[in-house]
């Protein structure tokens, strides 16, 4: 019975912890992957840059105008799509 | 006049059991459900059917060879299964226990022994060793459903993946509740069960069926049942949680509009998974390796055709066969059972607990971000159930501030479940399998 009650809270912890550990070094990861991407590879030109994860990379500063139009029109089309 | 007789035992109204009569009610029900209540039908209908076709009385569909054999109890056939099983008595309840604890090697053994004695595995048995036994529907369910997936507005904004880690709470809490539950001598439940009972959670169908075909094969029916009941109850049970946890200031927080993902970041993104997934968690490779795969087919653009048919022909194929198969675990003496009570009242806590943690996560995120960024209303689809959870908590949304969607904000979250409770799955496969 305690052993069961262990186990449990055991599966518990490490799970959720380990569950979090993922997924922030996910959030850390693609934002790396973003970032080189969108410094290495703008747009247009789908050419895969991946060397290996060097988090200081400065963030590219992304063209306000633009962008906002192109997400208007991808939030619409989504929306029309779902 | 013998004939007539032999007829009349033979027949369904003269060996139909209560407990069989109960499952086909039941069975009713679920189609019931599905077609009138359009609860998640594409499930529900072959679930339903299923679990009536595994109950029709001699028919033994459901049954595997050698059970059959012991059903219909002949005296020499029955004195074989006990010599192949290595027991001594030749009772049916004794050699049913014996051939379910047996090795591989004496289950092998007596199935050799019904199969020449002319009995076969019925029609839905073999679906289920097919389709789930072999692991093989769920995953390739799940690799549809990652073609399915579009990633855009989780990677538009990566931070949202927290919400979907923080809404797996719901996964180990109940974990906990069933532990509680066993301590108490209310049930009986494994840590195994307890894990696969918790994974309901998740609100993942395939994943809660993966889960439980590994760890706790005698509860699939329960659980599967519950998950789809659940998922399609996501509309009732999160919106009185997500209003007792925010405030209306909170609901009408807007938020900005998510950036343009280039199409290199969304062919990447499932590599950078399947990388992660490879390096730390490999007991989640097969979950989230058919998934990044499906997601791969979709972005890639260069295999329209393999993509199209992941995510419409295969996996409706499969779905029919999954619930087909799952159905084939609602017989009497399986699902009858207090265990099913408990899991049913288990994974609607365990659905509560997940969406009350994603609010509270997306709160925190809100205040650490100058408290009018995120709208916690967003924290609720952390628990995966695609798309139904990100609908709610636009509804919600739209309830508090008629100006504000919230629908590709919380496809983020939504998404990130999808990976959180995969990533929860490989964790207690990993500790518990």
């Amino acid at each position: 019975m305690d052993n069961l009650l262990s186990e449990g809270l055991n599966l518990m912890v490490f799970g959720m912890g380990f569950v979090f550990v993922f997924l922030t070094l996910l959030v850390f990861s693609t934002g790396v992957m973003s970032k080189l991407v969108n410094k290495y590879a703008p747009a247009s030109e789908p050419k895969p840059q991946r060397s290996k994860s060097n988090p200081k990379v400065q963030s590219a500063g992304a063209g306000a105008k633009n962008d906002e139009l192109i997400a208007v029109m991808t939030a619409a089309v989504h929306k029309y799509r779902s | 006049m013998d004939k007539l007789l032999n007829l009349f035992t033979a027949s369904g109204i003269y060996n139909i059991s209560a407990g069989q009569a109960l499952m086909i009610a039941i069975g009713l029900l679920l189609l019931f459900l599905a077609i009138r209540k359009n609860f998640e039908p594409l499930l529900l209908v072959p679930i339903g059917f299923g679990g009536i076709l595994a109950n029709i009385p001699e028919a033994g569909l459901a049954l595997s060879a050698v059970e059959n054999a012991v059903h219909f109890a002949k005296p020499e056939v029955l004195g074989m299964l006990a010599g192949a099983l290595g027991v001594d008595s030749t009772d049916p309840q004794a050699l049913l226990h014996a051939y379910k604890a047996a090795s591989h090697t004496l289950h092998t053994a007596a199935t050799d022994v019904a199969l020449d004695a002319g009995y076969n595995n019925g029609m839905l048995y073999n679906f289920y060793l097919v389709a789930i036994a072999s692991g093989a529907a769920p995953l390739i369910i799940f690799m549809g459903v990652g073609a399915m997936t579009d990633f855009g507005p989780l990677l538009a904004n990566p931070k949202t993946l927290f919400l979907g880690a923080a809404a797996q709470f719901g996964i180990f809490a109940t974990i906990m509740g069933a532990v509680a539950l066993t301590m108490t001598g209310v049930m009986d439940f494994s840590i195994q069960d307890a894990a696969a009972i918790g994974i309901i959670g998740g609100a993942d169908g395939p994943t809660a069926i993966y889960v439980a075909s590994l760890l706790a094969p005698h509860l699939l029916g329960a659980i599967a049942v519950a998950a789809y009941s659940y998922m399609a109850l996501v509309p009732l049970i999160q919106p009185p949680i997500m209003r007792l946890l925010t405030t209306e200031a909170e609901r009408k927080i807007k938020m900005h509009q998510l950036r343009h993902v280039s199409k290199t970041e969304k062919i990447l993104f499932p590599l950078v998974l399947l990388i992660l997934v490879a390096l730390l968690l490999p007991d989640a490779a097969p979950l989230l390796g058919m998934f990044c795969f499906g997601n791969l087919m979709r972005e890639c653009g260069v295999v329209d055709r393999l993509s199209d048919t992941a995510q419409n022909a295969l996996i409706n194929i499969v779905t029919i066969f999954l619930g087909l198969s799952v159905g084939s675990k609602l017989s009497a003496d399986k699902f009858l059972d207090l265990e099913t009570l408990g899991i049913l009242v288990l994974g609607v806590v365990a659905f509560g607990i997940g969406t009350a943690c994603g609010v509270l996560m997306a709160k925190i995120m809100n205040k650490l971000a100058g408290g009018n960024a995120i709208n916690p209303l967003i924290g609720s689809a952390g628990v995966s159930a695609v798309p139904m959870a990100a609908r709610v908590s636009n509804k919600l949304g739209l309830e508090a501030n008629p100006q504000n969607f919230l629908l590709m904000h919380a496809m983020g979250p939504n998404v990130a479940g999808v990976i959180g409770s995969a990533v929860a799955a490989g964790v207690m496969i990993k500790f518990v399998g």
